[in-house]
């Protein structure tokens, strides 16, 4: 659908929408690779990239614990090139400033609302601000560079971001923007390999961290066009859990709402989603019947 | 042994066909190295970026593993590639397995750009400058190309005198027009080719003889390509000094203001250049979508056309196939003689 305008265009330029962790809570955990050295290795990528092709086309998106926003968007950079600051390039300068101002927002914001222990990162958001990016570059015209998602992850999973996420992945599916993902965490994410195996991106976690930048601009940095001769990492086994509607929590066995595919952890009297009245926990066959009968009409 | 024939085709291919001290010598330039890079087909532009920070040879065996068993063709024409432009360096051990090294120049100018980031090629005059706006360039560029084009098909039709120099109309023309001894010169079947080209294949024609043919005028062709490759990576629309140039480059830029590559302008104490999008295109193989208007030809079955157009090239381009019949202010028409519409298609 979208490969037809795109073909004018030439097969590998590329837009990639990097999702940058910056979750605070792990990053100060984390003791493998310190996140100035992770942000250099991703600096080095992003460079990478816009070296490979001078069409090409990248943005970072921070995602915090509280809110995310974009922090560096390539096509608007070139307006801002000037001789006032010195010595240093653009990229990083106008990146770590917005870095650093993102950080003190995300940090003001936790503080109004210090109740709330979250300590996972808002993937869901940021993910849905890389779609609308690209949805607006689709609608640009007929010459747009063929978009990716990039989610550079290290915080565990938010179970209680489950549905935004899912639906985030499913229109990014349909909109058929892959989104690969490379976990700096300890543990694999269910959000991210199910998001890469849905979408057909790639899911990767690398075992040496020091070598990142290798890491990405081997696996990453490939284009889609170039990824149907390339050898690429396959996924291993994905984890496919999902997590309740009702208190959020992963879950292996569940009910499910016949007509809503709402996902529940224990038995409700009603779907809390469609409201659709259901029958025993161990319903006999009447009731099952009688729900399904029913179910149109909510 | 490259496999791949050496047509220059584009920009890369005249690149690649430069001998080997001189392109030694061009990568010591960093815009160079990033402009070549950015001209390789994907395949070869992941192993560059891919083994970008390996000191050793790489086997070919591994490289080959990298690619999916349907890929093995684009693999090798990758390969050919980088040995011809004398990026990767091949190393043949005793068991007669090749194996690859980056060009050690080009490796340390790309590590550099990688960790540093891009860095302009040289300073934007300060903001007292007026520049004109984008439009404006665009349409500046566009109107000096044609005016070009229509000095080289048909002399004496140009509205505005060109500084380039008779001689270097004459080389242009070759292989375009053919002139037998008293006629008028007639398009050759190159030169109809060459018309309906899109812009940037046609400047791309130009270029290439342009380069060539330095030599006769004493400018070395490798001083001129490393030139022309850092001017596509100005911004657009910027004014640059022209004090920053050599003379060489001086007398280049001159010429290439009458092609539309680049604008000048004179201040009251110096003078400066804007390079226009015409310029910075240069190094990229891709078909400029603007330029490319579309429908101003109606042919009738009874091989009457009616043409719209404002441009005094299109009438020109037309003139060669077609017989004038009358002509309207505004409107261009034009009535057709079958056996030249033949012809011609």
């Amino acid at each position: 659908m979208t490969s037809v305008p795109s073909k004018l265009y030439s097969d590998d330029v590329s837009l990639v929408v990097v999702l940058l962790d910056t979750n605070p809570f792990f990053w100060t955990a984390s003791s493998s690779l310190p996140f100035s050295q992770f942000l250099s290795h991703v600096m080095a990528f992003v460079n990478s990239i816009l070296l490979l092709n001078q069409l090409n086309q990248v943005v970072v998106i921070a995602s915090g614990y509280n809110t995310c926003d974009y922090i560096y968007d390539s096509s608007s950079d070139a307006s801002q090139l000037g001789p006032e600051n010195g010595k240093m390039p653009s990229l990083y300068s106008n990146l770590l400033q917005k870095l650093e101002d993102f950080m003190i927002k995300d940090e003001k914001l936790g503080k109004e609302q210090s109740q709330r222990a979250i300590k996972s990162s808002l993937l869901s958001g940021s993910m849905s601000m890389a779609l609308c990016y690209i949805q607006r570059v689709f609608r640009s015209g007929p010459f747009h560079p063929q978009p990716r998602i990039l989610c550079l992850q290290g915080s565990p999973d938010g179970p209680e971001q489950y549905v935004a996420v899912m639906n985030a992945i499913f229109s990014a599916q349909r909109s058929m923007v892959p989104i690969d993902s490379c976990y700096v965490g300890a543990h694999n994410s269910a959000f991210l390999q199910q998001a890469s195996y849905i979408t057909g991106g790639v899911y990767v976690k690398p075992q040496h961290l020091d070598g990142l930048f290798q890491y990405l601009t081997t696996v990453f940095a490939t284009d889609l066009h170039s990824r149907s001769f390339i050898q690429l990492p396959r996924p291993a086994g994905v984890d496919f859990r999902a997590s309740c509607f009702c208190h959020k929590t992963t879950i292996d066995m569940g009910y499910i709402c016949s007509v809503c595919l709402s996902i529940f952890c224990n038995h409700h009297k009603k779907c809390s989603t469609c409201g659709s009245v259901f029958g025993q926990a161990q319903s006999d066959t009447s009731s099952a019947s009688d729900l399904k009968r029913k179910a149109p009409e909510t | 042994m490259p496999q791949v024939r050496i047509i220059a085709k584009n920009f890369m291919d005249m690149v690649a066909s430069l001998p080997a001290m001189k392109l030694d010598s061009l990568y010591q330039n960093a815009y160079i190295c990033e402009a070549i890079l950015r001209s390789l087909p994907p395949l070869a532009k992941k192993y560059v970026v891919q083994i970008l920070f390996f000191d050793g040879p790489v086997s070919g065996k591994l490289l080959e593993q990298w690619v999916l068993d349907d890929g093995v063709t684009k693999h090798r024409v990758a390969i050919d590639r980088l040995i011809q432009l004398r990026i990767f360096i091949e190393v043949t051990d005793k068991k007669r397995e090749s194996s690859y090294k980056l060009n050690q120049t080009f490796q340390a100018n790309l590590q550099k750009h990688l960790t540093n980031g891009g860095v302009l090629p040289r300073e934007t005059m300060a903001a007292t400058v007026k520049l004109p706006s984008s439009e404006d360039l665009d349409t500046y560029a566009l109107e000096q190309w044609e005016c070009f084009l229509l000095l080289l098909i048909s002399s004496g039709q140009a509205e505005k005198p060109t500084s380039l120099s008779s001689s270097m109309m004459k080389i242009f023309q070759r292989g375009l027009l053919s002139q037998r001894d008293r006629d008028a010169p007639r398009l050759t079947e190159g030169g109809f080719q060459f018309l309906l080209m899109d812009t940037n294949a046609q400047l791309w024609y130009i270029i290439r003889e342009y380069i060539s043919n330095s030599e006769e005028r004493g400018t070395d062709p490798a001083d001129l390509i490393s030139f022309l490759l850092e001017l596509s990576f100005h911004v657009t629309g910027e004014a640059y000094n022209i004090n920053t140039l050599t003379e060489i480059q001086r007398n280049t830029i001159k010429d290439l203001a009458e092609l539309g590559l680049v604008k000048l302008q004179q201040g009251r104490k110096e003078s400066w250049f804007i390079p226009t999008k015409l310029a910075t295109n240069l190094s990229v193989s891709l078909t400029d979508s603007s330029s490319r208007k579309q429908g101003y030809v109606v042919v009738e079955t009874n091989f009457r056309l009616y043409a719209y157009s404002t441009s005094k090239l299109h009438c020109e381009i037309l003139r060669l196939f077609s017989k004038i019949e009358y002509q309207l202010p505004k409107p261009y028409s034009w009535g057709n003689n079958k056996r030249k519409f033949v012809f011609s298609f």
